[in-house]
């Protein structure tokens, strides 16, 4: 089939009465976490992942596609009317478009806002539709060694991209392996640190270590401050920006657009380093750039253009190579797991109806996100009020709903407390929880292909180096290693820090 | 950078050892045949590493090393995070044994008034929270004891 019939299928697919409800369902409960800050997209997905359990693999990909690029709209609500971000995605939106509001200008801010992600979210999907195919072609030759060295990859870039200490990172990373060790050995099938529970056979699940990382330790750390938000008083009129706002955006998105994909498709990359970077460089390419900061539309055109668009681009390594390449898209590949979905690169050849319903539910999904951003702007404005004292209890039910309704076992509630309080310990320490889930997620892939190499090579490591894509994907992670270590370096030096 | 910050390596350094000794008696195999315990040893080796690092240049440093009180134990609220944690256990512990509706309403209950919500609102909010999550998921597919 040719592309436009495959996407005509895939129309077909969204068509279904149930996955347009879904699909509105999605972006609605996305934009809703986006809009309300204290739960972002990685939280939500895994609080809203047991929903899915009873429907079809593609009609749950659907839903939660809605809420992950649902949340990327719904965050520059709250950046530019209360200088809060919904989302780490929109931090740089507050830069600019809260002094937009201040100057009386908030409606042409989300308007902008609202434009530039459908711009950027459509052309992602299209880019998606032409580039997930021939690389999900190539991937099918891919070995063993190749895959452990993508996955390498993968997990020094969410290190990169970590920020902070990179030790912690480091180790962060090397504890999800571990984790992902616990339950069957995949190759001998022999059980590993069960001690005998029944539960663990199987593995820690995915669904209580997210919920446990991400929602519970996130109502932990929220406990310790009074969340008062100060609503800017001002009347949100004229959501449509005129004609120099247009003219003045019309780069940004552009640029924001490519740059997003691009970044999205990248592991480790996604919504957050798409939109600092396309900040960083409209301000560098600006005229004017001593007006960033100042209430510049481009500051908000171009980061939430890019957004989008990365949110698009980070399907690809996912439904091409079956490689998450950020958190997000980790629990993204969990969720096909549960529903007996392999991702690979045989996953568009043996799932059509997922990668083209997909496809077409973005298209869909992204016209229903202008319509209810900009119209339903009073209802978004009015739920900021909400206090956190009654959203809390709220977000623990629906992570100990989402725990147990996994197997009907309550240990796996108890296991999302356990993670809970370690994720809460963590983040007082400044471990970032996200190496480690992008390390659990794939730790039993990586594992599996590592040992596979061994064994084809005879023991040899050179295995890794005789391949042209694994020595180059190595490459490009001790490229990675060594930045980050002489950055460390660097700073130990200076400022004599220890980790 | 207090001495309190080296806490979490003690922990990693503690499972670094767990790790490599309880792999170590599953069997770690050969390089060119790896056993279920090789590659739970190689972490377990790998963590031993990198935690032991930031302790070895702590104490290579101490003297000049900052020894401010630590922030991470000031803003710890321990009150309502015990409550929250131990309303957690107990809807856990209740959630079988006295089914989905009766167990989240008491859990409901506890949290809206522990947090601060007027008897009125905790009372209506609960009930009609348990009513849409019930019928929700209960439509989804999922089964509640």
């Amino acid at each position: 089939m040719d592309i436009f019939s495959n996407i005509l299928f895939g129309f077909k697919i969204v068509a279904d009465p149930l996955n347009l409800l879904l699909c509105f369902v999605g972006v609605f409960l996305g934009t809703l976490m986006g809009v309300l800050p204290g739960i972002g997209p990685t939280a939500g997905i895994s609080m809203l992942l047991p929903m899915t359990f009873g429907l079809s693999p593609e009609s749950s990909i659907i839903m939660l596609a809605g809420i992950y690029y649902g949340t990327q709209y719904g965050g520059s609500t709250t950046s530019i009317l209360v200088n809060i971000p919904g989302e780490a995605s929109s931090i740089v939106t507050c830069l600019d478009g809260y002094q937009m509001a201040k100057q009386g200008r908030a409606g042409p801010a989300l308007g902008m806002a609202a434009f530039g992600s459908l711009i950027g979210g459509t052309f992602s999907i299209l880019a998606l539709m032409f580039l997930a195919a021939p690389l999900a072609q190539i991937a099918v030759k891919f070995g063993p060694p190749e895959y452990f060295s993508l996955i390498c990859m993968a997990m020094v870039s969410s290190v990169y991209i970590a920020g902070g200490s990179f030790i912690k990172a480091v180790v962060m990373i090397i504890v999800g392996l571990l984790l992902g060790t616990v339950g069957m050995d995949p190759i001998l099938g022999r059980t590993r640190f069960t001690f005998g529970s029944g539960t663990l056979i199987d593995g820690i699940g995915l669904v209580p270590v997210a919920m446990g990382l991400f929602g519970v330790s996130e109502v932990l750390m929220n406990l310790e401050e009074s969340l008062e938000r100060v609503m800017l008083k001002v009347r949100v009129k004229n959501l449509l920006p005129n004609r120099e706002d247009w003219r003045r955006s019309i780069g940004p998105i552009s640029r924001g657009s490519i740059l997003g994909f691009f970044l999205g498709i990248l592991p480790g990359g996604g919504p957050i380093l798409a939109s600092f970077v396309s900040y960083a460089v409209e301000k560098k390419i600006s005229k004017n750039p001593e007006g960033f900061g100042q209430g510049a539309i481009e500051g908000v055109a171009g980061p939430e253009t890019a957004n989008n668009s990365a949110s698009g681009g980070s399907f690809v390594p996912l439904l091409a190579l079956g490689i998450p390449s950020n958190v997000v898209m980790a629990l993204f590949m969990g969720a096909l797991i549960i529903h007996n979905v392999t991702p690979g690169p045989n996953l568009i050849e043996q799932h059509p109806e997922i990668f083209w319903g997909v496809i077409a539910s973005m298209y869909v999904g992204n016209v229903m996100l202008l319509f209810l951003n900009l119209p339903l702007l009073g209802l978004w404005v009015r739920l900021l009020k909400v206090p956190y004292r009654i959203l809390m209890p709220l977000i623990l039910l629906f992570c100990v709903i989402g725990s147990y309704t996994l197997n009907n076992n309550i240990v796996e509630v108890i296991i999302m407390i356990i993670f809970g309080v370690v994720g809460y310990i963590m983040k007082k320490f400044d471990f970032e929880a996200a190496p480690l889930m992008v390390a659990f997620i794939l730790g039993p892939m990586w594992e599996t292909s590592f040992r596979q190499s061994l064994i084809m090579s005879g023991g040899r490591f050179s295995i890794f180096l005789l391949s042209p894509i694994s020595l180059v994907t190595l490459l490009i992670s001790m490229f990675f290693i060594v930045v980050m270590g002489l950055s460390y370096y660097r700073k130990a030096k200076a400022k004599e820090i220890i980790v | 950078m207090t001495r309190f910050y080296m806490i979490p390596f003690i922990f990693w350094i503690l499972l670094s050892f767990f790790a490599m000794i309880f792999s170590y008696k599953l069997d770690l195999g050969s390089l060119h045949n790896p056993g279920p315990g090789f590659t739970p040893f190689l972490l377990g080796l790998l963590l031993l590493a990198v935690s032991l690092y930031p302790m070895i240049r702590y104490f290579m440093k101490k003297k000049e090393a900052d020894e401010t009180p630590n922030e991470v134990c000031s803003q710890v609220n321990y009150r309502k995070i015990g409550f929250v944690l131990a309303s957690l256990l107990g809807y856990s512990f209740l959630f079988e044994r006295l089914g989905f509706v009766v167990s989240t309403s008491i859990f409901l209950v506890l949290l809206f008034r522990g947090m601060g919500n007027s008897w009125m609102s905790v009372l209506i909010g609960s009930a009609i929270t348990v009513f849409i999550t019930y019928f929700m998921f209960t439509f989804l597919g999922v089964r509640f004891p």
